[in-house]
């Protein structure tokens, strides 16, 4: 770990932690929230995407399987921590299977199974009545008192789910430079060598699945309890369209792009769209601009214009020596 | 009589109506240098792959010091001690050399599962990739960039990365294929370093480099075995001056 990683970590837990300090308006402190439950299910999808190459449609599943399952638990009596674990445990083992389906078929055949699964858990949520509600939804009782403390308000709740993001972050960048990491990110480029090499391609295809499913269902757990309801509208394929648009926005190749997506995705619905009418169009162009100037997403692009920057400065002081960065 | 390493027996595969290989039985016994020479479409290449099991065979059998190798997945197969490199590259392109051996050496380690440690404190790891990349003598471009490296680099690359493995049965799909005379030169000799106790099954068009190379030749034509035996026996065959030497 390099100096310039630490300072930015240090800047970025800094300015985090004083986000409700900062803005003390619960509206935009609860949007703050809002945006740490979509970066982590952009990052969990990016684990997928990014990381493995596998784009899947389907990631609002779990918000199904986690969410409804921890509503309804919790709603038949049982404690809140043995609802949300048994709902990420159930979410987690559905994960398994959805890899399975998903992995007989590779490229287009296997977006297209994603999508019919997201599609699948949305039909049962809508149409399966009597356990999730249909289209009125289901609403969770109330938020938990996770050991004791009292997350109800905005900003308690803010710092709860930083806590979680935190620690699911934290495994996310240990993930990212591990031997597994290394071989996912191999088995993208080149799954036939790697299989040569002795790598298990399909093992760690239905692995990654696995843990994405896992954060995503982590996740799942974190916006029932922001919204204390879930409706079919949640799982319909636009959720799942927009959190695999939030990972390309920022740039899927980066551990950190998905936040970044994650964060203008979540304000620019939010926020600019009480201001201008058209927020979709206006979504939409960001979208397009940013493809067209940046084709591997904001985070990647900016460290491109960064870099070229710097070169551009070295060429102009051709006596200074040069310093290499070393490659993070 | 000592197993043989590589043991072929009536290998068939058909592409379509087509047949590539037909009945094609071979032996290589441990140690041994082997050269399979034919024209193009011979179905060379098409041996290796039923061998490493990325095609499956319609019939036949393979086995690898005497253990059956069909119907296993490739990478098991690997665990037993195959390596190949290809004929068309098939690299990291955007790491780092010393990172695509990295994956090689990863692949027959329990560590490859390990999502939470950080590959780059693994140093017993990148020492043994940087002496692969010594051997081939690409030791002082390990931080290189795959995409910055002149093709003859590259093809040494493919060669660190099986050898990396510490196979018992190395095959080598035309390693010299593209390089300069220099460079042939080069490999060519680094072949000859490899130690006796890999096997080594070599695909070459370049006879020149290739005939010093190997003890015994195998010439394919159509997918069927004419001619086999000691490099003086093929080349005096009349047959192999038809089919390859054009006569």
């Amino acid at each position: 770990m390099n100096r310039r990683t630490i300072i930015a970590i240090a800047v970025a837990a800094v300015c985090l932690l004083a986000v409700p300090r900062l803005i003390v308006n619960e509206f935009y402190v609860n949007l703050a929230s809002q945006v740490l439950i979509y970066a982590l299910f952009a990052l969990s999808v990016n684990l997928m995407l990014g990381y493995g190459g596998m784009v899947s449609l389907g990631h609002a599943a779990y918000l199904g399987v986690a969410g409804y399952t921890c509503i309804l638990l919790t709603i038949a009596g049982y404690d809140q921590l043995l609802a949300a674990a048994a709902a990420v445990a159930l979410s987690t083992a559905f994960a398994v299977l959805f890899g399975v389906l998903s992995l007989r078929a590779p490229g287009l055949g296997f977006i297209m199974i994603t999508l019919a699964i997201g599609q699948i858990v949305w039909g049962v949520a809508y149409r399966y009545n009597d356990l999730t509600g249909g289209d009125n939804g289901l609403r969770h009782p109330e938020r938990p008192m996770p050991f004791g403390f009292d997350i109800r308000d905005a900003e308690s709740f803010y710092y709860f789910t930083l806590i979680v993001f935190a620690i699911a972050f934290f495994f996310l960048w240990r993930f990212d430079r591990s031997p597994f990491g290394a071989s996912l990110m191999g088995t993208r480029d080149q799954p036939r060598r790697m299989r040569m090499l002795g790598h298990n391609v399909y093992l760690v295809r239905l692995l990654t699945f696995t843990f994405a499913g896992f954060w995503a269902s982590i996740a799942s757990i974190l916006y029932v309890y922001y919204n204390l309801f879930l409706s079919p509208h949640a799982l319909a394929l636009q959720q799942s369209a927009e959190i695999l648009l939030m990972a390309i926005l920022g740039g899927a190749s980066s551990l950190t792009g998905p936040i970044v997506g994650a964060a203008i995705i979540t304000l620019v619905k939010n926020v600019v769209s009480s201001y201008v009418e058209r927020w979709n169009t206006l979504l939409g162009v960001v979208f397009v601009a940013v493809i067209i100037f940046m084709p591997y997403g904001l985070v990647p692009g900016c460290r491109e214009l960064w870099r070229r920057y710097q070169a551009r400065r070295r060429t102009d002081a051709p006596d200074r020596k040069q310093t290499s960065e070393p490659a993070a | 009589m000592t197993t043989p390493a590589l043991e072929i027996t009536n290998l068939n595969k058909r592409f379509g109506g087509l047949p590539a290989t037909k009945d094609v039985s071979l032996r290589v016994m441990p140690g041994e240098r082997r050269l399979i020479i034919g024209p193009n479409g011979a179905g060379k290449t098409t041996i290796f792959n039923l061998i490493t099991g990325d095609l499956t065979p319609d019939s036949g059998s393979v086995k690898l010091f005497g253990r059956e190798l069909l119907g296993m997945p490739t990478q098991d197969r690997v665990h037993l001690g195959l390596a190949r490199t290809y004929q068309i590259l098939t690299l990291f392109p955007r790491e780092n050399l010393i990172h695509n051996v990295v994956l090689a050496l990863l692949g027959l380690k329990r560590l490859r599962w390990n999502p939470w440690s950080v590959l780059s404190g693994h140093a017993d790891i990148y020492r043994d990739a940087r002496a692969a990349l010594d051997q081939v003598g690409l030791g002082d471009s390990a931080e290189r960039i795959v995409l910055e490296t002149s093709y003859g680099e590259r093809r040494r690359l493919e060669l660190a990365m099986a050898l990396a493995q510490k196979p018992k049965l190395l095959l080598l799909d035309e390693p010299l294929a593209g390089l300069s005379h220099a460079e042939r030169q080069t490999v060519r000799e680094l072949l000859d370093t490899i130690p006796r106790d890999v096997t080594i099954v070599m695909i070459e068009h370049d006879m020149d480099t290739a005939l010093g190379f190997a003890e015994r030749i195998t010439l394919l034509h159509y997918g069927e075995v004419i001619v086999e035996g000691t490099r003086a026996e093929v080349v005096a065959d009349p047959r192999t001056r038809e089919v390859y030497l054009g006569d």
